[in-house]
């Protein structure tokens, strides 16, 4: 039976940490031996809205072990601007490639996408709902860090609120367990308090906070988040918050050598560029390690065992 | 049934001789099943009484509701399932009850209702069923295409 990647909700822990073991192997791996994992599968890329890093993500995976790309990442010229139902369109596709990717600014395509055909799917987010291969690649960026994902002081900063990026990898690390948060925000981008109550025995603790300054000193990780203007009805509330949670080489200053940030890009001033030589600066790095995991994420899906 | 000999329904609502009783309806919620009924062509003929607010040991108050029909359509009884917990239908036959089935809250629901996210694919794409498991908490559903999560009052319900 084939598989899919839909849903964090799916997977459990012993599945997450597969994925982590596999990319690790994938890592250590010589380029040339990777090049030949796919050496003539087609990965069709069905992004019909933008996300130029994501679809670039995949695409790089997919080349590095070998395979072929195809698809579109604007549906302006294809046969979903006519009006072909979502269905046909992957049952299409389906007899073009051997694994497909697909972006949507609805919920729940990727769900229906991978019920319409027989070969896998990956859902590279479904408009609010889900984009699993991000929070597999924070996952594996924590671990590449700190040696490991367990007993970790982390800070998500920012937009709590709506950032499914921070939801996601949130409700991950409570299966990991044992972690202590500390969520920074003003206080209109809370967490939400269903993601709060979601961590009751879990064995995770948090405290929330609006200060940037204590989660610095204090944490291990500073996982940022942009914070979007679209968000405040009223632009003053926006003025005032906005430059509360960046960070630049100054606010770094005394901060322990041990802290990392992370970031999902594309950051807009939430982090200075000089912050970029520091040793704390991990989002570059975050960015390759996606590419190793959705490598790890092609060969697990398509079945090639290592 | 009441022990209240005051506020027993049989004195109130007269009994049929052939049909089904629905028994134990959450008080406030009789006029929701009654729609539900009403939504089915080929019961509109039929006989209906319904009887409001009566005291109810286990409930406190409870809604009666009975048809003179030989026959429920299958899936009403699904829909009025999501009605609420333990309503009870009994199928009378010659005055006696000759069947009694209790309804509890479905663990899935099955094309019987709308998902209330209006960007979910199954409200943005035509033929897509939304699909419905029982989430953890008491009576709450979430859709397994976009994941959110309702109340089962919350769901609009999709009538034939
Ligand atoms: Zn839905």
């Amino acid at each position: 039976m084939k598989r899919d990647l839909i849903s964090l909700n799916d997977l459990s822990l012993e599945t997450i940490q597969g994925y982590l073991e596999l990319a690790a192997r994938v890592e250590s791996m010589p380029a040339e031996e990777r090049r030949r994992l796919l050496a003539g599968r087609i990965l069709a890329v069905l992004f019909y809205e933008p996300s130029t890093r994501t679809r670039l993500s995949f695409e790089s995976a997919m080349f590095r072990l070998g395979g072929n790309v195809l698809g579109f990442s604007e549906t302006g010229s294809t046969s979903v601007a006519k009006g072909e139902s979502l269905a046909d369109t992957i049952r299409t596709v389906e007899q073009y490639a051997d694994i497909i990717v697909i972006r949507h600014p609805k919920e729940g395509t990727a769900r229906l996408s991978a019920a319409s055909c027989s070969i896998p799917v990956i859902n590279a987010g479904d408009g609010t709902n889900q984009h699993p291969s991000q929070t597999l690649l924070d996952l594996y960026t924590i671990r590449k860090l700190f040696g490991r994902i367990q007993g970790l002081r982390i800070a998500f900063v920012g937009d709590l609120k709506y950032s499914r990026t921070v939801h996601s990898l949130l409700q991950a690390l409570g299966k990991f367990g044992n972690a202590t948060f500390r969520f920074v925000s003003p206080e209109s981008l809370r967490m939400p308090s269903y993601l709060r109550d979601g961590l009751a025995g879990s064995g995770c603790t948090f405290t929330e906070t609006v200060d940037l300054g204590s989660a610095l000193a204090e944490c291990d990780l500073v996982y940022m988040t942009r914070i979007q203007k679209e968000r405040f009805p009223d632009i003053l509330e926006y003025e005032k918050v906005k430059n509360a949670y960046c960070i630049d080489a100054r606010l770094l200053r005394g901060v322990p050598e041990r802290l990392r940030i992370m970031h999902p890009l594309p950051r807009v001033n939430e982090i200075a560029p000089d912050v970029d030589p520091t040793v704390h600066a991990a989002y570059f790095p975050q960015v390759g390690y996606g590419v190793t995991m959705r490598q790890a994420i092609l060969l697990d899906l398509l079945g090639v065992k290592q | 049934m009441s022990t209240d000999k005051n506020s027993n329904p049989v004195l109130h609502i007269p009994k049929i001789e052939e049909g089904f009783v629905f028994d134990h309806i959450p008080a406030g919620l009789g006029p929701r099943v009654l729609e539900l009924l009403r939504s089915y062509p080929e019961l509109a003929e039929a006989v209906v009484t319904v009887g409001l607010n009566y005291r109810s040991g286990k409930l406190g108050s409870k809604d009666m509701l009975k048809i003179e029909v030989t026959d429920l359509p299958e899936s009403l009884i699904r829909l009025i399932s999501l009605v609420g917990p333990g309503i009870t239908i009994k199928k009378i036959s010659g005055f006696e009850v000759v069947r009694k089935l209790g309804l509890e809250l479905p663990d899935a629901i099955d094309n019987l209702a709308r998902c209330r996210n209006p960007n979910c694919v199954t409200n943005t794409e035509r033929h897509v069923a939304a699909r419905f498991e029982r989430s953890g908490k008491a009576a709450s559903y979430r859709c397994l295409f976009c994941e959110r999560v309702f109340d089962l009052k919350e769901l609009e319900l999709l009538l034939p």
